[in-house]
């Protein structure tokens, strides 16, 4: 018989304590400190994931039971009168300080040309520029988005390409709740811009959101985002 | 419903779409009931929990990643832990991780299968390798959300042989899967 130290890094160990926190026998005090560690060990925190996918076929054993309306209302209630803005952005930009660093030095070349070109565009509205970091929770691709209203383009760097095997990027504009309106497929390899249609100029505006989502080779087929969204953030002035 | 559609609809919840997430919610809330209620076993806690589980699902939509779980498996996750968290505030168990684990016995051998496959055997096929009464023991944990103790006193075993019984029928389904 062989028992374990609490402190030693045992994976037996830890794959019982990821099937004991998915199964969910766990206090509340332990699930905190599993939780915890997920946050910080990604070969446990992918035990867990694994628990999760290989159980979740008991959840069959869980009959669909019908709810009264009031629910949903509460629900709405809940999200959409607490603010308008249910998102404030700290985490994503916690997750960009490490791609920021290496962008660092080609948003100083476009502030650089913004001075340069102050000049010729003067009129203010024309010249407007955005810049908008979009990042996504598993990071697959980060990206800086920058607009020069002067141009009309919208380039993009993407700080991390995914392995998107056959698959597009598309990059999206929310607008408040509207839905989300595609500013087209980005390039399958390395950094990538759009042209804007001129109609669009108006409608990216700081406060604006843009993201990107995984879609077939091409684009989604339905006009609206039908894929994962890898990555989003919020548009503000440069 | 197929996993397609439930996946596009959590895409665009993620780009904030009211309408999206009506229809979501319309699509999955009976099955996601039906975990809160099972668990909670409280009609007007488990709406509570529900209307709460919802809140989550709006704010964590973007970190659905599709392609690496099944999106209504990965509802039913945030569903079963935010019921099971509420049962274990309301009838707090013992702590247990920082103990030693007592766990003799099945022969698997994680740094042996390494290579993780993604997919493996069913859970099903493997539930039927162990004895009956443990399978039934992972079971009701799961999907009741029964604590070791309840476990124990359900299957008129002390409680370190309940916690030992689910620790090697966990090292067993894992070595099974792996097979």
């Amino acid at each position: 018989m062989t028992t374990q130290k609490p402190e030693s890094g045992d994976s037996r160990r830890d794959e019982v304590i990821a099937g004991e926190y998915v199964l969910g026998v766990l206090s509340a005090e332990d699930r905190r400190k599993v939780e915890a560690r997920m946050a910080t060990d990604r070969n446990f925190a992918a035990m867990v994931s694994r628990w999760q996918s290989n159980l979740a076929s008991l959840d069959a054993a869980y009959e669909p039971v019908a709810l009264p309306p009031h629910v949903y209302a509460a629900i709405e209630r809940r999200i959409f009168d607490a603010a308008t803005d249910t998102r404030p952005s700290p985490g994503l930009w916690n997750s960009l300080a490490l791609w920021r660093s290496l962008a660092l030095a080609s948003l100083a070349a476009v502030v650089v040309m913004a001075g340069a070109m102050a000049g010729l565009f003067s009129s203010a509205p024309s010249g407007q520029r955005l810049v908008a970091d979009l990042a996504g929770q598993g990071n697959a691709v980060n990206l800086v988005a920058r607009f020069d209203a002067a141009s009309g383009r919208l380039s993009l760097t993407p700080a991390a390409a995914s392995q998107a095997e056959e698959k597009s990027l598309e990059l999206w504009l929310i607008k408040g709740d509207d839905p989300p309106i595609s500013l087209g497929v980005l390039p399958q390899s390395g950094e990538g811009g759009i042209l804007l249609a001129p109609g669009m100029h108006r409608q990216l505006t700081p406060g604006s959101t843009l993201a990107v989502s995984i879609e077939p080779l091409g684009g989604s087929p339905t006009g609206a985002p039908t894929g994962a969204v890898i990555a989003q953030g919020r548009a503000r002035s440069l | 419903m197929a996993d397609e559609e439930i996946s596009a609809l959590l895409g665009r919840v993620a780009l904030r779409d009211r309408a999206a997430f009506a229809a979501l919610y319309r699509q999955t809330s009976p099955k996601l009931f039906g975990i809160a209620l099972r668990i909670l076993k409280d009609r007007s806690e488990a709406e509570e929990a529900l209307q709460e589980i919802y809140v989550k699902v709006w704010e964590r939509a973007e970190r659905f990643a599709s392609g690496e779980a099944s999106p209504l498996s990965w509802l039913a996750a945030i569903a079963r832990n935010h019921a099971i968290d509420l049962l274990r505030v309301r009838k707090p168990v013992a702590n247990a991780i920082d103990e030693a684990y007592d766990l003799a016995d099945p022969a698997y051998d994680p740094e042996r299968s390494a290579v993780i496959r993604s997919e493996g055997r069913r859970i099903d096929a493997c539930m039927e390798e162990l004895e009956k009464d443990r399978a039934d023991a992972v079971r009701r944990a799961y999907v009741e959300g029964l604590s070791y103790e309840e476990l124990a006193e359900m299957f008129a075993v002390p409680l370190n042989t309940m916690r030992t019984w689910l620790r090697r029928s966990l090292l067993k389904l894992r070595e099974c899967m792996e097979r």
